[in-house]
């Protein structure tokens, strides 16, 4: 299992990377759905990502923030998103205790991660849920498959 | 304007307004997401107790999972009563994620008449 916290994973995608990082720290509240997708969709823009891409991106970010704010929860979720010229990668953490990522919700949340994005990672460890996801250009979604 | 009168609204935050207009049909302006889906829940259940449900979704800019599930209970409450949940003019997003979802069939469509 991969349990590598997201700055240890972030050098993943250093080859594309074109230096445009953005953190974000929000409460792990459910107003700030609508903050981290507007913030993940302007960085990506930064990047070469189509529209349909940013799409898909605002929808990770969202069922992100819909695993990870289960519960009235006093803690920040830290986003960090990373728009490189091929790929655009979410890096998310949050202190949590008893995060639920199997339940009917979370299931439903991660069927959705599965369809928009081309890797995506969750772990529960040690207080503290992580998740990684990355986004390929379209383009090089379809070469990379075909 | 006088359309925009005869609406009832139900409620509105950072995410979603809905209203309810004379016809009884539910209409949402916005995204729905963790915070516009409670919103988007607590309109239908106002509604459902009387007639079938049809939710005007022409204005919806985004919706996820966490929104899917508010029409999901709406719908599966509605078999119960053997009805079903209209989902009118929803856009190419909300299209999208029902086929990811696999959950269209849910649901009868009514699309804008061209």
């Amino acid at each position: 299992m991969n349990t590598a916290t997201p700055a240890e994973a972030a050098p993943d995608t250093a080859d594309s990377s074109t230096g445009q990082l953005v953190t974000l720290v929000v409460p792990a509240v459910a107003a700030m759905a609508r903050v981290a997708r507007l913030t993940a969709s302007s960085v990506a823009s930064l990047g070469d990502m189509t529209v349909d891409d940013i799409d898909d991106i605002k929808i990770a970010v969202s069922e992100l923030m819909t695993l990870f704010i289960q519960h009235d929860d006093p803690s920040e979720i830290t986003l960090r998103f990373d728009a490189g010229e091929l790929t655009f990668s979410i890096d998310a953490t949050m202190a949590v205790s008893g995060a639920d990522l199997e339940g009917p919700e979370a299931l439903l949340a991660k069927a959705v991660l599965d369809a928009v994005c081309d890797v995506y990672e969750l772990d529960s460890v040690d207080g503290r849920i992580a998740a990684r996801v990355v986004k390929k250009r379209s383009d090089q979604s379809t070469s990379s498959r075909g | 304007m006088d359309e925009m009168n005869d609406m009832h609204e139900v409620g509105r935050n950072e995410s979603l307004a809905v209203s309810i207009d004379q016809q009884g049909t539910v209409i949402a302006v916005g995204d729905i997401d963790l915070a516009g889906g409670p919103l988007l829940e607590k309109a239908i259940l106002q509604q459902e107790e009387s007639q079938p449900i049809i939710i005007d979704l022409a204005a919806v800019e985004f919706i996820d999972s966490s929104g899917l599930r508010s029409l999901l209970s709406a719908s599966r409450r509605a078999q119960g009563r053997e009805t079903s949940v209209t989902l009118r003019n929803p856009s190419s997003g909300v299209l999208r994620l029902l086929s990811i979802t696999g959950t269209t069939t849910q649901f009868v469509i009514e699309e804008a008449e061209s």
